[in-house]
């Protein structure tokens, strides 16, 4: 659900309206403060969260009129409740203004949401994140997540936003169940069940969408040895669509991330997905606070990719520095990424979290 | 009289030389981490750089047997994230999903203190003990061990133990990765009791990787609390 955000006027500033903390904070932290003092930990517990994001983006060799410059302010709180391990709330906003030419207000609802616990049955009801895939880039089994995009798969910014659900899993033993129904475009029905098999984590997923046939998925991670992981994904709908992938973790802490991508559609695209990252550059002198990563995403059957940097550099316990870039290539308006018009885009951030 | 008086003050003395049972040792190490069978403790980190404080890190620690831990993180910056250990396997869960990342062993040793030493706490069963000698450390007699890793999921490849003589608290620890070298070493610095459990309280990890850095870890607000089974299953799609 995207509604825009009450009381904002086009060029006026979004996050001013968002700013100001709501009274389910000040309710929530009425609740918390007799549990700083307690020696042990009390059953109701409250987590809240607050992060004030800036991003300016600079875009070069623009290949059609648009602004080469562009700001996104987010403003996201969260906020969650528990009580023992029985009843919970939880609910994520994200107010967005974005300035490009025009300045533009939405308040997000990611996640909204309650549940409860009744014997090996969770309940829950309301707008809902669930990630079924085991992919990092891609997902086809992931009939329920909020869209992969490869050029982005951790959601930097997080802006993912959940379904309107009501869901019910089933714990017993080594085995999960969960049955989902999950508003949306078209009305989906969904079953999964996971179970861990002599190592592999795996997964068989059904769902019903209203209007189109079944899918039928199944999924797996396995790790091998010390560092290395592998998982894969199998779908099938219309037609199908096989994931395969794997992680690799040197010693010296850099973490190699492989994915090939087969999708139902293969004529528009077989994709490889290659990511090489560290967080914490501890063994450099005064690289401690700095996490880099480099990632590419090729489509093979039109031979275009794009180039993706991410640099973050923590400052102090509550902000944090980030520089995304990326750069495109492949067949001018021919291919995938030959379509997107830039030759780079420079995005720079500045984050604090409390 | 003699005949048989004599086989047992030779079993007797060979016993001693032999020196304490080091199974019962780990098992009284553990029992300083782990007062309950079923247990939540919050933990604090502090990393110092060169003496300097440079970061705070939080965490919840749910801890059911020796085989399940369900780790959440409250520093802001990591707030929403979550690590499953259910025996050798392990996930990391990002803020706002279900679904967890499969870790590898390797993933858990990142930073001073790590993931495997909040959340891995049963030496007994990740690692077997041999009693290597008595020796002096700081003028307090201690009893030497050494532990090798049993299994996958075990933090570390080998880890030199020293042990109180008197009443087997921990002094200090030297801790090694599978090419030999020794990654941090750390110090048993402070107990407390709670509810007539002496628990440990306060230690200190030194980074060998990068001299001049270390961590001080405490445990804080030990709360016996039953835990339910499928809080600890990865296919749950319930988090706080």
């Amino acid at each position: 659900m995207t509604t825009p955000a009450k009381g904002t006027k086009r060029g006026s500033s979004p996050a001013r309206a968002e700013a100001r903390p709501p009274r389910l904070v000040w309710l929530a932290l009425l609740l918390v403060a007799p549990a700083v003092a307690q020696d042990t930990l009390p059953d109701d517990q409250t987590r809240l969260s607050l992060s004030l994001y800036d991003e300016g983006s600079f875009a070069a060799g623009l290949l059609v009129p648009s602004p080469w410059a562009t700001n996104l302010l987010l403003v996201q709180p969260s906020f969650s409740w528990r009580h023992a391990q029985r009843w919970r709330l939880a609910a994520s906003l994200a107010a967005v203004g974005s300035t490009d030419g025009d300045t533009h207000g939405q308040l997000r609802v990611r996640e909204a949401w309650g549940g409860f616990t009744a014997g090996d049955f969770d309940f829950s009801l309301g707008k809902k994140i669930l990630r079924w895939g085991t992919g990092y880039a891609f997902t086809p089994t992931g009939v329920l997540d909020p869209p992969r995009n490869p050029i982005d798969p951790t959601d930097r910014l997080s802006l993912n936003e959940g379904r309107e659900m009501a869901a019910v899993d089933w714990v017993s033993g080594r085995h999960a169940l969960t049955a989902v129904w999950a508003s949306g475009i078209t009305d989906t029905t969904a079953l999964r069940y996971n179970t861990m098999i002599a190592g592999f984590d795996s997964a068989l997923i059904f769902a019903h969408d209203r209007g189109r046939p079944d899918f039928y998925g199944a999924n797996f991670t396995r790790v091998v040895g010390e560092a290395l992981e592998v998982h894969g994904e199998f779908a099938h709908r219309d037609s199908n669509a096989v994931l395969l992938g794997g992680k690799y973790m040197l010693h010296s802490g850099v973490n190699t991330i492989f994915e090939w991508y087969s999708p139902e559609t293969p004529r528009l695209g077989r994709y490889v997905f290659l990511s090489v990252g560290k967080a914490r550059l501890r063994e450099l002198p005064g690289w401690k606070q700095w996490d880099i990563s480099l990632g590419l995403v090729t489509n093979t059957t039109d031979r275009s990719r794009i180039l993706v940097l991410d640099v973050t550099r923590r400052v102090a316990d509550h902000f944090s520095l980030t520089t995304h870039a990326q750069t495109p290539g492949g067949k001018r308006w021919r291919s995938e990424y030959g379509m997107i018009p830039y030759s780079a885009l420079v995005s720079i951030g500045f984050r604090y979290q409390i | 009289m003699i005949r048989i008086a004599f086989p047992i003050l030779l079993l007797a003395a060979a016993a001693s030389a032999a020196g304490p049972d080091p199974d019962a040792l780990i098992k009284q190490f553990d029992s300083l981490r782990n007062g309950w069978d079923s247990y939540v403790v919050r933990v604090s980190i502090r990393n110092y750089e060169e003496g300097k404080e440079d970061e705070e890190h939080a965490f919840e620690v749910y801890q059911k047997g020796t085989e399940k831990s369900y780790v959440e993180f409250l520093s802001p910056r990591e707030k929403g994230q979550h690590l499953l250990m259910l025996g050798d396997d392990m996930w990391i869960y990002l803020p706002d999903t279900s679904r967890p990342i499969r870790i590898t062993p390797l993933e858990r040793l990142s930073g001073n203190a790590s993931n495997g030493d909040v959340a891995r706490t049963h030496y007994a069963t990740d690692y077997t003990s041999v009693f290597v000698r008595t020796e002096m450390v700081e003028g307090v007699n201690c009893h030497l061990l050494e532990l090798t890793a049993r299994r996958k999921g075990s933090t570390y490849r080998r880890i030199l133990l020293w042990l109180r003589a008197s009443d087997a608290r921990p002094v200090k620890a030297d801790f090694f990765v599978a090419s030999g070298k020794q990654l941090k070493s750390a110090t048993y610095d402070r107990y407390q009791e709670v509810d007539g459990q002496l628990l440990l309280r306060r230690m200190t990890i030194y980074d060998h990787v990068r001299k001049g850095s270390h961590s001080v870890i405490e445990y804080l607000q030990f709360t016996e609390r039953s835990l339910p089974d499928r809080m600890f299953h990865q296919g749950r799609s319930e988090r706080f």
